[in-house]
């Protein structure tokens, strides 16, 4: 039994991305297909999504000129492949606030979003930090900020103090404090609705770019190696990987990490006419399958 | 092409756009908190005395500036910028009242936006220092 339809959504992608900014340690290692991707979730009558993308008409240019992004198309395009269009979606998550997981907010009108206080509540005290300290502003766009003042005044921003427990019916919201940002959290969906799910899948955010993170370079011997970007640490990383892993009961590909190429090698998938990929990681009872 | 005297007025008035876009930024950050209900938002946050302090810097650099005719245009984006956001700082004077600083502010960014997309070298978002910023084309 599956409660949720679950749908990994490519919006762009940059081919060559270097493996170091994504794998701790992997300088001079080539690089790498990043997919740009949110998360659908769909069944119990909610959709629901995982992070909305980046807002092309601020970004796309620079972000597809000068850092080699591709392919960027917009959420009612990329949703319209599996039917849904972003006026429907009613509740978003927001693993942290980099204009390339929250940047798409008023896309999506009538859409609540879930963010950690604290991601919020640092950032506004970096911003008050001098000059100097500008590395920690890192992936913030202040248009965001005042999109996010937007949401507050209409009661569609929730701001989440830690971990949260049926947010939706077998969905939580886990608190993941000073890792890849100040704020980070991932979201556990017990796709059988139990307490002790035994078909949960995480959606991480960028607590992991790849299965690298989370389990090594040798399967067989299995160890977590942390992201090549943190604002917070890499030992909060590294925890946060050992809490997600744990939450699936060690099975790693049921961590999704967003920018992973290889789900398509792990979960049914496929391309659509623009180019993106869908990946089809559960389908609800009665749910058609949209990529078959 | 950049003529070179263009070049000289981007380098110098780069740091006057960061300001302005930092004041913005520091004013949005209260407002959610006020919007949001945070006990964290007043009047009398201290960030709020940073951030005057740097709108002050910005607008001495901005009546500094002298730019050529290829930069005009983001001059003039710049000005109104700047004109923007300090009647919403002034709207913080007092009471946080969210609407009437957002509309300023939103139009101040606005401008700062048009000013980023004006000539080259002025950036929305420090993408090299996000998760894209290692794909940088060469």
């Amino acid at each position: 039994m599956s409660a949720y339809s679950l749908w990994v959504m490519e919006y762009a992608a940059v081919p060559n991305y270097p493996q170091s900014g994504l794998i701790y340690g992997m300088h001079n290692q080539g690089t790498r297909k990043l997919p740009y991707c949110y998360v659908v979730i769909k069944g119990q009558g909610q959709l629901a999504m995982v992070d909305v993308g980046y807002n092309h008409k601020a970004h796309g240019e620079v972000l597809a000129n000068t850092y080699g992004v591709r392919g960027w198309h917009s959420p009612r395009e990329v949703l319209g492949e599996i039917g849904i269009q972003p006026e429907d979606v009613s509740n978003i998550f927001i693993t942290h606030a980099h204009f390339d997981h929250m940047g798409n907010i008023e896309d999506f009108p009538n859409a609540t979003f879930y963010i950690q206080e604290r991601e919020l509540s640092k950032w506004v005290w970096t911003m008050s930090l001098e000059r100097r300290f500008r590395w920690l502003m890192l992936g913030i766009d202040p248009a965001d900020i005042m999109r996010a003042v937007d949401l507050a005044r209409q009661g569609r921003l929730v701001c989440v103090d830690g971990d949260r427990e049926n947010v939706l019916p077998g969905i939580d919201l886990h608190a993941a404090f000073d890792t890849h940002t100040w704020g980070s959290m991932y979201v556990t969906v017990r796709n059988d609705l139990a307490a002790n799910s035994q078909s949960s899948f995480v959606f991480c955010g960028d607590l992991a770019y790849g299965y690298e993170n989370l389990r090594g370079h040798d399967p067989k011997d299995p160890e977590y190696i942390p992201i090549g970007l943190a604002t917070g640490s890499q030992f909060g990383v590294i925890m946060a990987a050992e809490a997600m892993v744990k939450s699936v009961g060690g099975d790693v590909h049921r961590v999704i990490p967003p920018h992973e190429e290889r789900l398509k090698d792990l979960y049914p998938s496929r391309i659509t006419k623009a180019g993106l990929r869908i990946t089809e990681l559960a389908l609800a009872d009665g749910e058609k399958s949209q990529v078959v | 092409m950049i003529d070179d005297a263009t070049a000289a007025y981007i380098v110098e008035n780069r740091k006057c756009f960061e300001d302005l876009k930092q004041v913005a930024s520091q004013l949005a950050g209260l407002l959610v908190l006020a919007a949001a209900g945070s006990k964290e938002a007043a009047p009398e946050h201290p960030m709020l005395g940073a951030a005057r302090e740097l709108f002050r810097e910005a607008d001495d650099a901005l009546r500094r500036a002298r730019p050529t005719e290829r930069a005009r245009r983001h001059y003039d984006y710049l000005a109104r910028a700047a004109v923007s956001i300090g009647i919403a700082l002034s709207e913080a004077d007092g009471v946080l009242n969210v609407d009437r600083i957002l509309i300023p502010l939103r139009a101040g960014y606005t401008e700062l936006e048009r000013a980023a997309d004006a000539l080259p070298g002025f950036e929305k978002v420090a993408y090299e220092r996000a998760c894209c910023g290692g794909g940088r084309v060469q």
